[in-house]
């Protein structure tokens, strides 16, 4: 459905975005998985037509997506990173502006803006100004606005930014939602919880690179562990953390200790053995399931959030 | 707390330049005007027609040329040709009536005849610039007066021979003279001629502080004024004054709007927008057709109130007064799009646009008459915008001009407005801006 090959943008002496390939099918919640700088709304940039390419191609159904084209601006929603709306103006105003650029009939439109209201539950604050809406409700308005025209993909640059727990999970379920009928959705986040949660498919990228792409299980498999070990922070470990770190890469935590997987310790009853011998407590040790922080950090060598 | 602001202020450029840069900007400009630092106030140029043969009018012409205060124009170039002429009074009035120059010094045939005691100057004006008038005539008047004094006693002599008869005149000076001479034991030639030269000096301090119609002054210099054009108006200062202060509103309201593209940048809404199936040319002239009709609903609201108040005649020339709205807020919201297209950020832009605008109105002409300015500065003003918009109000409003007398200033009004939004569209396309 949509494949960019060869990808390349350079602003200046910087490279945004180096030689990236990737294929999203219709129908999937593709998540793109990176740190802030990473090169994700850049990416995003090139896929809406906003920014043109060094080099590379982008396709939708086999069509060249050009620079500002319109055609493909008719079937791509994106839903910004910012909250882009005219805040003096009411929610309705701002759908009905937005919503007349895509040239549809009075009636389609008025069918659209009732049917987006109504999904980021909205309809009776309709008529509010969005100045006096709360930043949960401007962020859902901030959706409606970029499904008026029913596309058939959805761009979602970090939609939940500074969102409350509860905001953050209804517009998970919206997004859930409008997948469920059929968009395809595209996603970027650095929140690993938020891939792991909403995405079917991701990619991680990195200094302007895909460096693995796949379902979360193929992610997952690239990590010879499947299994996190945690160890709680205390007098006792702190002093027995020289003697962790000669079986074992440690990575120091404000309160942990977490143990890097280890060619020499392949299995878990291994570095148990090991735990017993140097007399720490088997209370303080945390296993938990890896994580996509856990790929992140074997792919980059480096924590997401760092 | 002093030093957190310290760094703050001069980190902000925009604050720094209306700080500093603007007021010397506008110092410099008001003190070329006003004289300050030395610098010469320019000319009053006035078109010179003298038709006397007498030598006392040569004379004066002579000391007319060398005036610091007054240029004399005494020839013209014939439209479409090279043949430059001497002007005909007839040529002079036409040449006032059409805003070419602002008044005409006619010296006529009966300027000052053997036996007259008035110098006769016929003065044609435009009174759209009252100061340039007063200028020419004080400045005719000093001229005379401080470079010709020897003229003045023979003027008086003949004034008080026409007042009291030749005899009675002598006999006056003679008994006077006698009688000073007695008492403080003077001689009387020097008596008469101290006498003439203390009256003298009393005219031209009369002169220069009072203007009355029945002065004594003006009976030995006659200006037989004719207003050519304007006479009609019922308020000539506003009408004088409205469109260089409509104009210079109507460049901040405008690019206002324009650098508002910064404000949609910062809000996301602009990128949302370029997101959307339209293109930027398309955004771009939307906001250039929404500052267009804001720009014309501006000045009309100001042309009908000053028309409503203070009884400015809008209707008379209303069609080509239109043309001139429309095309001075085309050129407005165009300067805005260049503003927009090269500032980085929206308070450089309000930066850039506040000190361009007062600059510009202050040199084009929206403040101050630009006669008042020094030569060189009268030729910065043409390279603003305001100046062509500001004198096309002038002849439309002032004189009822046809569009045929202000086509050079529609259509540099034009020029610029299309070369300012072809470049600020093709930046915009090209994603320079934005």
């Amino acid at each position: 459905m949509l494949k960019i090959e060869n990808l390349t943008k350079n602003f200046g002496k910087i490279t945004a975005l180096n030689n990236i390939s990737l294929e999203i099918n219709s129908g999937e919640f593709f998540g793109l998985l990176g740190p802030n700088g990473a090169g994700k709304t850049t990416l995003m940039n090139h896929l809406i037509g906003f920014l043109k390419a060094d080099s590379g191609t982008i396709t939708y159904n086999d069509e060249l997506v050009k620079f500002g084209d319109k055609q493909i601006k008719r079937k791509i929603g994106y839903v910004p990173q910012e909250i882009a709306l005219y805040q003096e103006l009411t929610a309705y105003q701002n759908l009905k502006i937005f919503g007349s650029l895509f040239k549809l009939s009075k009636k389609e439109l008025s069918i659209n803006i009732d049917k987006a209201l109504e999904l980021v539950q909205l309809l009776d604050r309709k008529n509010s100004a969005v100045k006096e809406f709360s930043g949960g409700m401007k962020r859902r308005l901030n959706l409606a606005v970029s499904i008026l025209q029913s596309p058939e993909v959805l761009l979602c640059d970090e939609p939940t930014v500074g969102v409350d727990p509860q905001s953050r999970n209804a517009i998970f379920e919206m997004l859930q939602q409008l997948n469920k009928q059929g968009i395809t959705i595209i996603y970027t986040t650095h929140y690993m919880e938020e891939a792991e949660r909403l995405c079917n498919k991701l990619a991680i990228i990195d200094n302007g690179q895909i460096v693995a792409s796949g379902s979360l299980t193929d992610l997952l498999n690239t990590l010879d562990r499947k299994k996190t070990i945690k160890i709680i922070k205390t007098a006792e470990t702190e002093s027995l953390y020289d003697k962790l770190c000669e079986i074992a890469a440690v990575n120091v935590f404000d309160f942990k200790y977490e143990i890097i997987q280890n060619n020499e310790f392949q299995k878990d009853s291994q570095l148990y053995t090991y735990f017993e011998k140097i007399g720490l407590s088997s209370n303080l040790i945390e296993v938990s399931s890896a994580s996509l922080e856990d790929v992140f950090l074997h792919l980059t060598g480096r924590r997401i959030r760092d | 707390m002093f030093k957190k602001d310290l760094i703050r202020f001069m980190n902000d450029k925009t604050a720094m330049m209306l700080t500093f840069i603007v007021p010397i900007v506008l110092i410099i400009i008001f003190g070329n005007i006003f004289g300050g630092n030395n610098t010469s106030r320019g000319k009053a140029h006035v078109i010179f027609v003298n038709k006397s043969n007498s030598e006392i009018a040569k004379l004066i012409e002579a000391k007319l040329d060398s005036s610091s205060n007054i240029q004399l124009i005494k020839k013209y170039r014939v439209e479409g040709t090279d043949s430059i002429l001497s002007f005909t009074e007839d040529k002079a009035m036409e040449y006032v009536r059409t805003g070419k120059h602002a008044a005409a010094v006619v010296f006529p045939s009966d300027f000052l005849l053997d036996t007259s005691a008035t110098m006769n100057i016929k003065f044609y004006y435009d009174p759209r610039n009252e100061i340039e008038s007063s200028i020419i005539q004080g400045g005719i008047q000093q001229t005379i007066f401080s470079q010709l004094p020897e003229i003045f006693p023979a003027l008086l002599a003949r004034q008080a021979n026409n007042f009291l008869g030749e005899t009675k005149a002598n006999g006056f000076r003679n008994d006077m003279a006698n009688m000073i001479s007695s008492y403080f034991n003077i001689p009387k030639d020097s008596i008469l001629k101290f006498a003439s030269t203390k009256i003298t000096s009393g005219l031209l301090k009369q002169t220069s502080s009072d203007s009355t119609k029945n002065s004594f002054i003006e009976n030995l210099i006659n200006f037989d004024s004719e207003q050519l054009v304007g006479k009609d108006l019922k308020n000539p200062q506003v009408t004088r004054i409205v469109g260089g202060w409509a104009m210079m509103f109507l460049l901040f309201t405008l690019t206002g709007i324009a650098t508002s593209l910064f404000e949609e940048k910062q809000e996301g809404t602009l990128r949302r927008l370029l997101c959307m199936p339209v293109t930027r040319t398309e955004i771009l002239l939307s906001k250039y057709l929404f500052s267009l009709s804001t720009g014309i609903i501006q000045l009309m609201v100001l042309f009908v109130f000053s028309w409503a108040i203070f009884d400015v005649d809008i209707f008379t020339n209303f069609t080509n007064l239109l043309i001139v709205i429309i095309i001075s807020a085309s050129a407005a919201v165009s300067f805005g799009m260049i503003i927009t297209s090269h500032a980085t950020s929206l308070s450089q832009a309000n930066g850039v646009a506040t000190l361009l605008i007062l600059v510009m109105s202050a040199v084009g002409g929206a403040w101050f008459p630009t006669f008042l300015f020094p030569d060189w500065l009268q030729v910065v003003a043409k390279f603003t915008l305001t100046y062509w918009s500001v004198e096309a109000f002038q002849q439309i409003m002032w004189r009822q001009a046809e569009l045929s007398a202000i086509t050079l200033n529609l259509l540099i009004l034009i020029a610029v407005t299309v070369i300012f939004n072809l470049y600020a569209i093709n930046r915009f396309n090209k994603g320079k801006i934005f």
